[in-house]
């Protein structure tokens, strides 16, 4: 077969071309460490990384919400645990205040404590999370939910809810959604329970520990008749059902930490899946890809080697 | 019989021939690395011989034309290959530019460790809803409002940045046809020239080879351009057709191209007499055509759906909602489509504005945010029930497929020209090998030649000196 001189040379250069580019890419692989750069170089491939990518980005934002609604549910925890002690010590009184035995003085005392438990109800009915909202406002959470009136005596008289009885809620995995607001009060006879009061549970905490004060003192003024005993004694049965509604709202709360906490598990799992996932579709193989190398590179230095060789040799250097 | 000078004749002209013949092999040596040079022969043969009584006696050698090896068939495949690679290679540069604007490079360079694309509409997308979730955890809360804004302008001007960009390249396409328009054009007249200039040498009796290199020369040229058929003249002219319509009829250029406006902004080529729309297979206008209308086309268009679908989107959940001020209305975002979405600039300056409440007047409602954070989540009719992110998954996916099947085209196609290259230059093409042996063999044949002068002239000399011993 003939072969022209510029032939030789055409197809020597594309050869090597070709292992350069081949070179190239390889060695942009094992540089990177990535196998997919440009949408080019894998396109379904590519549509997976973006897909995957969008998945980690909500994952993560999920996570970033389940570690605000924790920190809020945690807050809301405290609160209604302290509640619930405050309302089993007026209780406690209203018992011990319901004996026909007891006196005056001791039930002036008992008035006064209870007194001191409203003030600290309300703090309590005002608790702020760690955004400055309050927490047992439903919606209305830039405001105060509860104020309080106070007569001449400096005791409170009446207490009055401003919040509404909506809560805003977030999501914390795809489609779930959840919320570590409650209203305070929600006489509505439905939608989410209110702490303070509920109508479906006959709880009202201020009411009752209002009432239970003006009774104690009514019955020191008294000499603790039946009539007051009778009073104090009905006291008591309405902040049992304060209380029971309080423990309501803890085991539901409980239920929203652990429903947290799952998520956040679910979440972390997600995450690494994702990312391990993300990988796979975009790292290269450093062990396959260093061995191609190796092969390109012998290959190339045995081209440049034999054409070296050939093209140094014309007749030429035999004609003298 | 023929005298002593006219053997001495005979040398002399053997000695013309030789002399020629090393001439047309140096002229091949010297155009070894001529791609498109043709081998040249010099074509001899024996004289015309004088007839005498013992019969023909030979006169030696003579002349007859200088031909070169060319095979039209090879030169024909050579020139569509060169179309195709034309097209290839446009529509592979256009792309790639497009991809590069798309901005969706992975790299593993962020924090995270993770490789990912962090720069792109996709990243984006993903921080605006995000950003929208952030804000369900305290709808009230300024900062967070301010992030979510914020986020939404960074979706609104990746869009019009690449809508721009993407616009950029379509102009630049237009141009470049009316370019290409103007080359195909000059390419047409020189052929027709080089036509006119074999014809006169090959009827004045003269060698056209150099010609007819150059005319091929720049025929693959016009290739590379605008795909057309030629038909070879007996006269040596070659015609040329694109689109079916004749451009170059012997020594004359009948019609051009011209790029037109058929109202859509976008330039298509017609031809210049009767202004009809001529489709080209082939060439970088071709490929210019193709890229412009077809790959950068979809993703344009897929932009904008993507944009108009997220404004309406958002905008029909924003509007019913109120801000801290009690303030209801709004849009969200303005504008239609790609290269004018943006963020309404009441919004932007004062985050209080916001429409994240359901309710007048109530700054812990989250309603209206928690439904535009789930929209992001939500299959959209008007995306073909896909979800943002993936619907913009799917645009960015199928101009990669786009690109990479280009690629693999023009590697074929470069791969096919590579053999047809060669094809012609083992037919064509000079071996040094070759022609140094044929100086050789010229060389031995010039020092006979010159022999036989020297013996005629010794034999000359010899009756010469008859008369005076």
């Amino acid at each position: 077969m003939r072969v022209s001189t510029n032939s030789f040379t055409n197809n020597f250069l594309y050869e090597i071309g070709n292992l350069e580019s081949q070179q190239t890419t390889l060695q942009s692989e094992v540089g990177t460490g990535l196998k997919l750069t440009e949408p080019e170089d894998d396109p379904s491939a590519m549509n997976q990384v973006l897909n995957l990518q969008t998945e980690a980005s909500s994952t993560a934002q999920y996570q970033s919400n389940i570690a605000q609604i924790q920190t809020t549910a945690t807050t809301a925890s405290d609160a209604l645990n302290s509640l619930q002690t405050l309302v089993e010590q007026a209780g406690e009184i209203a018992t011990e205040a319901g004996n026909s035995d007891t006196s005056s003085t001791q039930l002036s005392t008992y008035a006064a404590t209870v007194g001191n438990l409203i003030s600290e109800a309300m703090g309590i009915a005002n608790t702020q999370d760690s955004n400055n909202n309050y927490i047992f406002a439903g919606t209305n959470t830039g405001t105060a939910p509860f104020t309080a009136t106070t007569d001449s005596n400096g005791n409170v008289t009446s207490v009055t809810y401003n919040g509404n009885t909506s809560v805003a809620s977030s999501e914390i995995a795809s489609g779930l959604t959840v919320s570590a607001q409650s209203p305070g009060e929600n006489n509505s006879g439905s939608g989410p329970g209110g702490v303070f009061a509920d109508s479906r549970a006959g709880a009202d905490v201020f009411a009752h520990l209002i009432a239970l004060q003006q009774d104690l003192t009514t019955a020191a003024a008294n000499g603790n008749t039946s009539a007051d005993t009778t009073a104090i004694t009905a006291d008591h049965t309405n902040l049992t059902k304060d209380e029971d509604n309080v423990v309501t709202q803890i085991s539901t709360n409980a239920v929203l930490q652990s429903t947290l906490e799952t998520a956040s598990n679910v979440a972390q799992q997600q995450a690494t899946t994702f990312t391990s996932q993300l990988s796979n579709d975009t790292n290269a193989d450093l062990a396959t890809t260093l061995t191609q190398l190796q092969q390109t590179q012998t290959a190339y230095q045995a081209s440049l080697q034999s054409g070296a060789m050939v093209m140094q040799l014309s007749l030429m250097t035999f004609l003298s | 019989m023929i005298s002593l000078f006219g053997t001495l004749d005979m040398g002399a002209r053997s000695l013309g021939v030789q002399q020629e013949e090393m001439t047309v092999s140096g002229q091949n040596l010297a155009n070894v690395n001529n791609s498109a040079y043709a081998e040249e022969q010099l074509e001899v043969s024996e004289s015309t011989p004088d007839e005498s009584s013992i019969g023909d006696e030979g006169t030696g050698v003579q002349i007859t034309g200088i031909t070169e090896i060319r095979d039209p068939f090879l030169d024909t495949q050579i020139q569509g290959e060169a179309s195709t690679t034309g097209s290839l290679t446009a529509q592979q540069t256009n792309l790639q530019n497009a991809e590069a604007y798309l901005d969706e490079q992975i790299s593993s360079t962020t924090s995270s460790n993770t490789p990912d694309s962090a720069n792109g509409l996709a990243a984006d997308l993903s921080s605006m809803f995000a950003a929208f979730q952030g804000l369900t955890t305290d709808p009230s809360n300024l900062s967070l409002r301010t992030t979510a804004t914020n986020a939404a302008q960074t979706v609104a001007t990746q869009f019009t940045t690449v809508s721009g960009q993407l616009t950029n390249i379509q102009n630049g396409l237009n141009t470049s046809i009316k370019n290409d328009v103007a080359t195909a054009n000059q390419d047409l007249t020189t052929i027709a020239s080089l036509n006119q200039q074999i014809v006169e040498a090959q009827n004045s009796g003269g060698s056209a080879v150099q010609l007819v290199d150059q005319r091929e020369q720049t025929l693959e040229s016009l290739a590379g351009v605008a795909n057309f058929t030629t038909s070879a003249q007996a006269n040596g002219a070659v015609n040329v057709s694109i689109g079916g319509i004749t451009m170059v009829s012997g020594i004359n250029v009948t019609d051009g191209l011209q790029a037109y406006d058929p109202g859509t902004g976008n330039l298509m080529v017609e031809d210049t007499n009767s202004s009809a729309p001529i489709t080209l297979t082939g060439g970088s206008i071709a490929g210019e055509i193709t890229a412009r209308d077809g790959a950068l086309a979809s993703l344009q268009s897929g932009l904008n759906t993507l944009a108009s679908q997220l404004i309406t989107n958002v905008n029909s959940i924003y509007s019913t909602g109120y801000d801290l001020n009690g303030n209801t209305g709004q849009d969200f975002f303005t504008g239609t489509d790609a290269s004018n979405i943006a963020v309404n600039s009441t919004v932007l300056s004062d985050p209080s504005s916001f429409q994240a409440s359901s309710e007048a007047g109530d700054a812990g409602n989250d309603s209206i945010a928690l439904s535009l954070a789930k929209l992001g989540n939500q299959a959209i009719a008007g995306l073909g029930n896909q979800t943002f992110s993936s619907n913009y998954a799917q645009t960015v996916s199928d101009l990669g497929t786009s690109i990479s099947t280009v690629n693999d085209n023009l590697s074929a196609s470069q791969a096919v020209s590579q053999m047809l290259t060669t094809q012609r230059a083992n037919t064509s093409g000079v071996s040094l090998d070759g022609e140094m042996t044929n100086l050789i063999e010229y060389q031995k044949a010039y020092e006979a030649s010159a022999e036989l002068i020297t013996t005629v002239n010794e034999m000359l000399q010899t009756v010469v000196n008859m008369k005076t011993s």
